[in-house]
């Protein structure tokens, strides 16, 4: 088992034609990290597990993978990884067996290891259905943990997973999320992509991609603080905002966002004592609480901040 | 090939085996419908027209002219009606009602004795070509029969002709359709079959898992044509029983010489269907593209119905890269000449050939980049 | 309602002809295909293989053979010591002339001047054809050896065909292989765009329209009957500039013609789609209908032969009554009593296909 870190990447570029749909991506994973990408839809998330599992060839820049690079054209690689696809998870004419004998059958595991490897899967996953059941007859978050083992079946150092809860119930996503918690205790290194801010939570480090490019990298936390100096608010005015106090809000010192979020709004200062001043300017009625800011508000900001 | 791995095209094979035997209605018409269609074809395809409407008009009324019309009656081919006049044999013609007219002028029966000329006029329909081929091939034997019945001075075979016909003494057309058709329908199935099976994965997303996989693209060919070999070859047999104990189509060469003929075939055809598949990426237009490129085709180019050897010296060239061309030679010179292995072995290097290339052309255009 | 029925229907369009590649199907295909077979096929029985086996001294036999040769019917092949049987066997040969042993000209004259003609059976007509040509060699043959014109054989047919005078042969294959072509294109269109979109679940959002039943199936097959209609003009266009297959008879004949049997396909195939759980059972589906169809249209066989327990399937078959239907109003100037009968069953096919595909339909979508 190698020391360093389990994923390096450096400058990492690929263009389709004049479509450059990921554009100079640095970052490392170290192992046993849960490592995740955040963005909207087109963000260049898939274009970039794809590359790292070695589906696609980058044009430019480099990646380490698992220590090995792509000067084999992702042979190596392919062979270290397993691979959540987005789109398909199992055949479903074929029965769970079936399934897993052919992902047996093209890692070429020995039947016997093929064996210990799928009881050691099933424990974790808690699947007791027979071998025999049919895929399709499953509920969509079975699937998925049986698609994770199928991915895991040859016992990979590095497990990417490319949206792996999507169209899934959210008791089923909590579920599939305690799994990847305890596929990392067992010293896996997970990277997966996702864009339901729940989730990201839960990520060790998170990596913002937005057409294509790195945006922001880093722990929820250290995400929330660099975004957030300081304290956030939320206001409440039981009805729709009154212009009058929108407008001061907005002109207010130290303001460095405001937002609404649904019937509320966020506004959020560069230190407590202008917060405390605008505050003080608000009407009575409205409700303000302060509160800790989550992976939404960073998303907004920045988003909105890379288009200022 | 470098890294080519047989397990890994085995395991491709053995998930295609599930897939196929999880469809059982696409299972039973590939097994079943061949045997239908050359039932219900071998029966209905008849190259003899017989039985045509024949509009006579005959302003001679002697007994040779009543000869004559008797010789086309007794023939078995025509029915012969009577017209009032010329102007109604062309109505006749125009309505479809007569398929042909025989109008014989006043004079026909002197000029026979007379050793003049006595001519009579035959009119054919030509909007339909197989009828009216088949109808001018009659007239020579007509003839003879007629200057037969006339008892004429000059024989009509004035150096006697004795032909056989090989193979095939009774002329049953039936032998010469049943192969034809056989060789047709499964080809036509094996590059349906195929066609699909790689579109399918690109367009469920599951070709992407399997590209991320150290799976080759060929092995991802040759595992996926091998269980449909399989398939054919029973399909073939169930044919060949129904032909030699249904129709008495006979079997005349080696069963070994046929079964590595079949197998070449099987392979050209289902390997047309990959190329296809591989190519479009998206299962309807890979059925668009197969039945398009295949159907017609296979059911007028390949000499199963129109004779190669008439084609413009292009088209003669052109066939050769159809695989139902060179498996018809094989299969109608095995079941009913009895040809041998050197006797066939343009048709099998052929085949041969075709597999190889269109392998090939699979392999190549087997592109693993994915969509952005 | 018509307003949202005709922008639907105009969607619909839209979608279809945005594909490239429909329009390659429709177009390109289908001219490369009548100038492919047009050009190709003939039921003709030509480049017929003779080996002539003869004592090489025998100077009358050579004659003769020679005569096949000339004829333009045979190509010479060299029998090379091998046996005549052998040679056809082989499929070196089709037919071998065996002239008889101890000089042709002599046994001639003795009476005993009979050559054998051994044909390769296997396939009928062409068995015929060579029997025939074989037949007529020979009698121009005597006619010239005895010094004799050809034409003073005691009586002979003057022969005449109409229609198709010079026997061309794209005259004959053509108007047969444009209605192959158009049923080809409309059936596969159909039955396969719309199960695509069943596949694709595209379909719901297609009930959610404020239409009823039948605009919705009118909205879909529409499209396709137009383009099937285009792709028949296109067809039929060729086969006049191209082949110079001749258009006798009316054109309005013509476009109900096309127009009824262009229902009944795109009918057939909006059945064949509704009936399929997915691509491959449309394409089998597809295709259980279309070979019998080309195969029984009468343009591979003369279907009037068929026994008659099978032929109810001939008059089930709607490439039939179009082709004849074709032959008749492009070759013949179309006859009053055959469009009527012919039109009136092909009407009748399409109210049912169409009745028949709206009852389905309907059925899909609840």
């Amino acid at each position: 088992m190698n020391a360093g870190p389990a994923l390096e990447v450096r400058g990492l570029s690929i263009k389709f034609g004049d479509f450059t749909a990921v554009d100079d991506v640095s970052f490392s994973v170290k192992r046993g990290e849960i490592f995740g990408f955040l963005g909207a839809n087109g963000a260049g998330k898939t274009t970039t597990i794809r590359m790292l599992c070695g589906l696609l060839l980058p044009t430019s820049g480099s990646a380490t993978v698992g220590g090995l690079d792509f000067s084999d054209g992702g042979k190596g690689i392919k062979g270290k990884v397993g691979y959540m696809s987005q789109k398909f998870t199992l055949y479903n004419d074929l029965t769970v067996g079936e399934n897993l004998d052919f992902a047996a059958g093209l890692r070429k595991l020995s039947p016997a290891y093929a064996l210990r490897r799928r009881r050691e899967l099933f424990d974790l996953i808690a699947f007791d259905s027979p071998l025999s059941t049919m895929v399709s007859s499953l509920p969509g978050g079975v699937k998925q943990e049986l698609s994770l083992a199928a991915a895991m079946l040859h016992d990979p150092e590095i497990v990417f997973l490319d949206e792996p809860t999507a169209g899934v119930s959210p008791a089923s996503r909590a579920r599939f999320w305690a799994l990847i918690r305890k596929v990392t205790e067992l010293g896996k290194t997970v990277i997966v992509t996702t864009h339901y801010m729940d989730e990201a939570e839960q990520c060790g480090r998170i990596a913002l991609m937005r057409t294509g490019k790195l945006i922001a990298l880093g722990s929820p936390a250290e995400l929330k603080g660099a975004a957030f100096p300081g304290p956030m608010v939320e206001l409440d005015f039981n009805g729709p905002a009154p212009a009058a106090a929108l407008g001061g809000l907005g002109k207010a010192a130290g303001l460095l966002e405001l937002s609404p979020h649904g019937m509320r709004w966020h506004a959020a200062f560069r230190d407590r004592p202008a917060m405390e001043a605008a505050l003080a300017a608000l009407p009575p009625g409205a409700s303000r609480a302060v509160i800790e800011p989550s992976l939404e508000d960073v998303f907004i900001r920045l988003v909105e901040g890379a288009e200022r | 090939m470098t890294g080519f791995d047989l397990h890994r095209a085995a395991a491709v094979a053995r998930k295609e085996v599930m897939h196929i035997l999880r469809d059982p209605f696409t299972l039973a018409l590939v097994l079943g419908l061949p045997v239908v269609l050359v039932v219900f074809f071998g029966f209905a395809i008849d190259f003899d027209v017989k039985n045509l409407a024949l509009g006579v008009y005959d302003r001679d009324n002697t007994r040779h002219s009543r000869q004559l019309v008797s010789v086309f009656e007794s023939s078995g081919y025509f029915l012969p009606g009577a017209v009032d006049s010329p102007a109604a044999a062309a109505r006749g013609l125009d309505s479809g009602r007569y398929s042909a007219a025989l109008l014989v002028e006043p004079g026909f029966g002197r000029g026979l004795g007379g050793g003049g000329r006595a001519r009579v006029q035959f009119i054919v329909d030509g909007t339909d070509n197989s009828k009216a081929q088949a109808v001018l091939g009659y007239l020579p034997g007509l003839t003879g029969a007629a200057l037969r019945k006339f008892g004429a001075a000059i024989p009509a075979d004035p150096v006697p002709l004795k032909t056989r016909f090989m193979y095939n003494p009774e002329l049953n057309s039936r032998w010469f359709v049943i192969p034809g058709l056989a060789v047709i329908i499964i080809g036509l199935l094996s590059i349906l079959m195929t066609a699909l099976t790689v579109a399918r994965e690109w367009e469920n997303g599951s070709m992407e898992l399997l590209l991320s996989t150290p799976l080759r693209p060929a092995e991802i060919i040759a595992g996926k044509i091998a269980p449909y070999v399989g398939l054919i070859l029973a399909g073939v047999f169930f044919v060949n029983l129904v032909a030699r104990f249904g129709f008495g189509v006979p079997f005349r060469g080696s069963h070994l010489l046929f079964l590595g003929g079949t197998v070449l075939f099987a392979l050209a055809s289902l390997s047309q269907g990959i190329v296809i598949s591989v190519v479009t990426r998206q299962q309807q237009l890979a059925m668009q593209l197969s039945m398009i490129s295949g159907l017609l085709p296979s059911l007028l180019l390949s000499g199963f119905i129109f004779p190669v050897e008439s084609m413009p010296i292009f088209f003669r060239y052109f066939t050769m890269i159809l695989s139902p061309r060179w498996f018809m030679e094989i299969a109608r010179g095995v079941t009913i000449r009895g040809a041998g292995a050197d006797d066939l072995a343009l048709p099998l290097a052929a085949l041969a050939a075709l597999c190889a290339l269109l392998l090939a052309a699979a392999f190549k255009k087997f592109k693993t980049d994915l969509e952005p | 309602m018509k307003r949202t029925l005709l922008a639907f229907i105009r969607k619909e369009f839209a979608q279809a002809l945005r594909d490239p590649r429909m329009k390659l199907i429709l177009f390109v295909m289908p001219m490369i295909q009548m100038t492919v077979f047009g050009l190709a096929l003939s039921s003709e029985i030509k480049n017929i293989k003779l080996a002539s086996v003869y004592a090489p001294s025998d100077a009358a036999a050579r004659r003769l053979a020679q005569r096949f040769t000339a004829s333009g019917w045979f190509l010479p092949v060299a029998a090379e010591g091998r046996a005549p049987e052998d040679l056809v066997v082989s499929g070196a040969a089709d037919a071998a002339l065996v002239f008889p042993a101890g000089g042709f000209a002599r046994q001639a004259a003795r009476g005993r001047g009979g050559v054998q003609l051994l044909v390769d059976g296997t396939s009928v007509t062409r068995a015929r054809s060579v029997e025939a040509y074989a037949r007529a060699i020979f009698a121009a043959h005597a006619a010239a050896e005895a010094g004799l014109p050809v034409s003073a054989a005691p009586f002979g047919f003057d022969v005449r065909i109409i229609y198709n005078p010079e026997m061309e042969s794209p005259v004959f294959m053509v108007p047969g292989v444009m209605g192959m072509i158009v049923c080809l294109v409309t059936i596969i269109l159909t039955s396969m765009s719309l199960t695509r979109e069943r596949e694709l679940g595209t379909f719901e959002t297609i009930v959610s329209a404020p239409l009823e039943n039948y605009e919705i199936l009118l909205g879909k097959t529409l499209p396709y009957i137009v383009l099937g209609l285009a792709n028949a003009a296109l067809v039929i266009a060729a086969g006049f500039f191209i082949f110079g297959v001749p258009v006798r008879g009316d054109l309005w004949r013509l476009f109900s013609a096309a127009l009824a049997f262009v229902i009944t396909t795109v009918s057939v195939g909006t059945l064949i789609s509704t009936v399929s759980k997915n691509q491959q059972q449309a394409m089998l589906g597809g295709f259980i209908f279309l070979f019998p169809a080309v195969l029984m249209s009468g343009i591979m066989y003369p279907v009037e032969n068929m026994p008659a327990l099978l032929k109810p399937v001939v008059y089930a078959n709607p490439l039939y009554y179009f082709t004849t239907l074709l032959r008749n109003i492009l070759l013949k100037g179309g006859d009053h009593a055959v469009f009527v009968f012919n039109m009136s069953a092909l009407a009748a096919m399409a109210v049912a296909a169409g009745a028949a595909a709206y009852g389905r339909f309907r059925q899909t979508l609840n």
